[in-house]
């Protein structure tokens, strides 16, 4: 028997009862679960579009001389909203948000020999030195200096970082944030102890062959003075403060080992600096939202600075972990945890800018569509917050690199800006991010030297 | 309340390069309806049948590329002249012109539109060339329709077939829309008599055509596409980035994305066709139970690897011979082996050239312990023929490389056979032996997916760092908790797969008359579950790339 009518009937039949299911559920708009993702008329019965509930706008303050007092600061908070502006909520945009710092920057620029350090907090989003190289590298470029900064003993990413070679024993062990530890934890959240252990790093960022630069061993407290080997010489180290940095060598040579045979000190890393400019330290650590930092110990903090302040100016860039679940909207639980740990840090480093980085922009899948998670806005409400109470600067990732659905066009742009978990910039994108960061602090600079001519 | 808009219907009636047709589209639930009826109407008429499939196969490749259906259109209207020369032409050599003229226009368009931005990086790399690269973009389906009008030419020319005398004849059979865009390769002289033969198809066709096109849309939509977006994506974006259990995953979910995808499409053309009243030979076997690497390339992708076979393996010479042509190809292999151990592994000159000299004795090794100079030359063009297979996949260096570990693994089996086939005699049918031949075959074969699908050869190289070094089952538990779905997924794909090859035929005969209800009562539970699962933004079909 010929079957062939079965395949007209069955056709038929079966796109009659979808099409008169799908034209029903299409006209009255009610949901059907699942079926409304295989609506056959989903494309030609249009729904009244909604509204985009974010606006956007950008920095573009043209800077002209001051009119206004300075004194009489008048804030306004909404200023977080902006794009490409690094912001200490003044209303008067027209003014430095970061105004210690460019005058330190200032000086470097007009010649004067020091040393500008920053520090660069995040999590994975700058792992492996994304975005830091880029900012380093302009910054140097337009300041003076060079080195990689602060290289850790050993990290998940040390292959990948092309910014520095880090090779290893495997007998390290590694205390951090997410461990028990036995001694004071390093801004980088870990430290280290060797036993008859080795590391041999190398900074790969330096172009001019005739700086000399400074390789430090950053450590911690040991009661007892402690030999340690540099490039197979031995070298007794006094580790009798709560935060040391010895100099191991001051030279043309890009790279340094180093054995440590006794267990008691804990090694943080080593750091490439030259002896004057502009050096950026990368602390990335994977999954965290920044609360973690609250478990440096204060005597650590407190002896960081004991020759006037350690870092010029501390970045904090967390969020795309506060935002962990997709239909998330209330914050309030970060603020009244991240608070206190930028409390902290105003409180032991007084002399230091601090900018405050909010979340870039991380997309779920809803209804199968990778949109914007939801809570972004209010999360970045609660990072402004925090800043704004601790008297902090605030400089609007998430607007920057576009707003909503930004990390969506930037995955699947060709060539792609970031991943397809549609969390993190890739190295492309980290490149535009650290630019753009980069272009905002010198607009900033730019409004400090027309109002302090 | 929503209302129906007019310019967004018209809209969709014109190619969207966003949204180009597939199956898995809705418009293409409307395309066949309006197709089967008037398909159905005229079935008894074939002239005018046959204008009907053309026309419907020529806009369904419309809305799956655009203006890019004016190359089939093109390369049916050359080939089927010359092939009509060719049979014409008593003149041996003048024969010998118009076929290599069929060759060099179909090769040209496939070279131009696929290989030249590659050749051009080639030059630019080798040679310090400076060639800005050509805005030129990938027509789907060239490799396919290619490669079925050069075996048409040739058939016509080794006089195994005598070609079309009408043109929608020819024409339907390139532009049969089914299999245009993703294949399986169709020979003319399976395809063309089904062009004029009663529209006839039995219960059991109707059946069968039914589960074909239900579990490749199953293997496609469902499974294909969940593991792709919500796992092997990102990892393959950015191995460094997750631990080795992850990429070790990842190459396990890629086996089964690329089989459910390839296969499943694959399936649901033939699925249609048979609905059709055609009949398109198998593609698939069940490739990941095969037992060694020569028994994979006899199940997996089976209209190229025959394809392959058939015009390019034999033509150099097969096992008998090989000519200067496979020679001076094998010479520049093992040239390029010394290549990239130097510029890609990063090796010493002196270890390149030794492990060139390693791969070289692999290939010669079989001719020493058979005594046969012939062995060589099969092995040569064997090897000839994984490297260009390699290359038809895409126009990059990771293709090659994925071709030549298929190469270099075929010469391997075959010593191990010399070696082994008689001193394991005994066991080499045992059961035991099959699982573990099949385990470290389908283990081999993931490991080239890994260069495969890497979208370079040192992210394939960074996977395959992170699978080696950074290993550490004491993160099963998050692993297990957090891509459960995908794992259940790829179980799924995986079992699927175990399922003996006929079982599904032995099913399908029980099924001699089922009520029309229990058919569409299966399809819409289909349309649910794929609802359940659908992901708005479509991911293309791996192979559209090729």
């Amino acid at each position: 028997m010929n079957s062939n009518r079965r395949v007209m009937v069955f056709t038929l039949s079966s796109i009659t009862v979808y099409l008169v299911v799908s034209v029903i559920a299409a006209i009255s708009g009610s949901s059907m679960g699942p079926f409304n993702k295989v609506n056959l008329v989903a494309d030609i019965f249009k729904a009244p579009p909604k509204k985009n509930t974010i606006d956007i706008t950008e920095d573009t303050t043209s800077i002209a001389p001051p009119l206004t007092n300075k004194n009489t600061r008048h804030t306004d908070i909404t200023l977080y909203k902006r794009s490409n502006l690094i912001t200490n909520f003044n209303a008067d945009t027209t003014l430095p948000s970061l105004e210690n710092f460019l005058e330190k920057l200032k000086a470097l620029k007009t010649g004067k020999k020091r040393k500008i350090r920053i520090g660069y907090f995040g999590d994975s989003m700058i792992e492996a030195d994304l975005l830091t190289q880029t900012l380093r590298k302009l910054l140097q470029k337009e300041f003076g200096g060079s080195g990689v900064g602060f290289v850790p003993v050993t990290s998940q990413v040390s292959q990948w970082r092309t910014t520095a070679t880090d090779f290893y024993s495997d007998g390290w062990q590694d205390e951090n944030f997410k461990t028990p530890t036995t001694g004071s934890l390093f801004f980088s959240g870990h430290l280290f102890r060797g036993n008859g252990d080795w590391v041999e790093m190398g900074d790969k960022t330096i172009t001019d062959s005739t700086a000399v630069i400074e390789k430090s061993l950053l450590c911690g407290y040991v009661d007892q003075p402690v030999s340690i080997s540099v490039n197979n010489a031995p070298l007794p180290v006094k580790a009798n403060k709560k935060f040391n940095r010895i100099v191991l060598g001051k030279d043309l040579k890009r790279k340094i080992k180093i054995a440590v045979a006794d267990e008691r000190l804990p090694v943080y890393g080593i750091s490439f600096e030259s002896e004057s400019g502009v050096i950026v330290d990368n602390f990335s650590f994977r999954g965290i939202s920044g609360i973690e930092l609250n478990k440096i110990d204060t005597g650590f903090l407190n002896a960081v600075n004991t020759d006037g302040p350690y870092y010029d100016l501390m970045v904090f860039q967390y969020g795309v972990n506060v935002l962990y679940h997709p239909n998330d909207v209330n914050f309030g639980w970060y603020k009244s945890l991240f608070l206190p740990v930028i409390q902290k840090v105003k409180k032991y480093f007084p002399n230091t800018d601090v900018v405050m980085i909010s979340t870039a922009d991380r997309a779920f899948s809803y209804d199968g569509e990778y949109q914007s998670a939801k809570g972004i806005d209010s999360l970045i409400k609660v990072q402004a917050d925090i800043a704004y109470q601790t008297g902090c600067t605030f400089y609007n990732q998430f607007a920057t690199m576009g707003g909503k659905n930004s990390i969506v066009q930037w995955a699947d742009a060709k060539p792609s800006l970031a991943r397809k978990d549609y969390v993190h910039p890739n190295d492309r994108g980290c490149d535009i991010l650290a630019t753009r960061f980069f272009d905002a602090l010198m607009k900033d600079y730019n409004k400090y030297l027309t109002t302090n001519k | 309340m929503p209302a129906f808009d007019l310019s967004a219907f018209l809209k969709q009636l014109l190619y969207d390069p966003k949204n180009p047709l597939l199956f898995n589209n809705g418009f293409f639930v409307f395309f066949f309806g309006v197709f089967i009826v008037l398909y159905y109407s005229f079935r008894n008429n074939y002239k005018i049948r046959r204008y009907i499939f053309c026309f419907f196969s020529l806009y369904f490749f419309y809305k799956a590329s655009g203006y890019f259906v004016a190359l089939v259109i093109l390369s049916a209207i050359v080939d089927f002249f010359i092939s009509n020369a060719i049979y014409k032409q008593q003149n041996a050599s003048r024969k010998k012109l118009l076929l290599i003229g069929s060759i060099i226009f179909n090769l040209g368009m496939l070279v131009y539109f696929k290989y030249t931005n590659f050749f051009i990086s080639l030059s630019n790399d080798l040679f310090s060339t400076s060639f800005h690269p050509l805005n030129v973009i990938l027509p789907i389906g060239i490799s396919f329709y290619t490669f079925e009008n050069l075996s048409y030419t040739v058939d016509v020319y080794r006089g195994q077939f005598v070609p079309a005398k009408k043109f929608s004849d020819y024409l339907l059979f390139l532009s049969f829309f089914p299999k245009l865009v993703m294949g399986p390769i169709v020979r003319a002289h399976d395809f063309v008599p089904q062009v004029n033969e009663p529209y006839v198809l039995s219960e059991k066709d109707f059946a069968k055509g039914f589960y074909l096109i239900l579990s490749g849309l199953f293997k496609k939509l469902i499974i294909s596409d969940f593991i792709t977006l919500n796992f092997v994506n990102y990892i393959f974006d950015d191995p460094a980035r997750y631990t080795g259990l992850e990429n070790l995953f990842a190459v396990y979910g890629y086996a089964a994305v690329i089989y459910c995808d390839f296969s499943g499409y694959s399936d649901i053309a033939i699925g249609i066709a048979k609905w059709l009243g055609f009949s398109i030979p198998t593609n698939f076997l069940s490739p990941y139970q095969s037992k060694n690497v020569s028994e994979f390339w006899r199940r997996w992708h089976i209209s190229l690897s025959s394809w392959l076979r058939d015009y390019l393996y034999i033509p150099l010479g097969g096992n008998k011979t090989a000519s200067l042509f496979s020679y001076v190809l094998g010479a520049v292999f093992f040239v390029g082996v010394v290549m990239f151990g130097v510029h890609l592994c990063h090796f010493k000159w002196s270890s390149s050239v030794l492990l060139s000299a390693a791969v070289l004795f692999i290939f010669i090794l079989p001719a020493i312990i058979t005594k046969e100079k012939k062995v060589l030359a099969t092995n040569v063009n064997l090897l000839n023929t994984m490297l260009l297979g390699g290359l038809w996949h895409g126009a990059s260096w990771n293709f090659i490389i994925w071709g030549a570990l298929h190469g270099v693994a075929l010469a391997v089996h075959k010593i191990w056979v010399l070696l082994t086939g008689i001193k394991l005699k005994n066991i080499n049918n045992t059961r035991w032996y099959n699982v573990l031949a099949g385990i470290i075959t389908f283990h081999f074969v993931c490991f080239c997916w890994v260069f495969f699908k890497a979208p370079d050869f040192e992210s394939g190289l960074a996977m395959l760092y992170q699978i080696s070094h950074k290993i550490d089952f004491s993160v099963w538990g998050a692993f297990f908790a957090n891509y459960k779905s995908v794992l259940g997924m790829i179980a799924i794909a995986l079992v699927l797969h175990l399922i003996p090859d006929d079982t599904a035929d032995k099913f399908l005969t029980r099924f001699t008359k089922v009520p029309m209800v229990a058919y569409m009562t299966a399809f819409f539970l289909f349309v649910l579950l794929y609802g359940y699962f659908k992901s708005a933004e479509p991911v293309l079909p791996i192979y559209l790339q090729f």
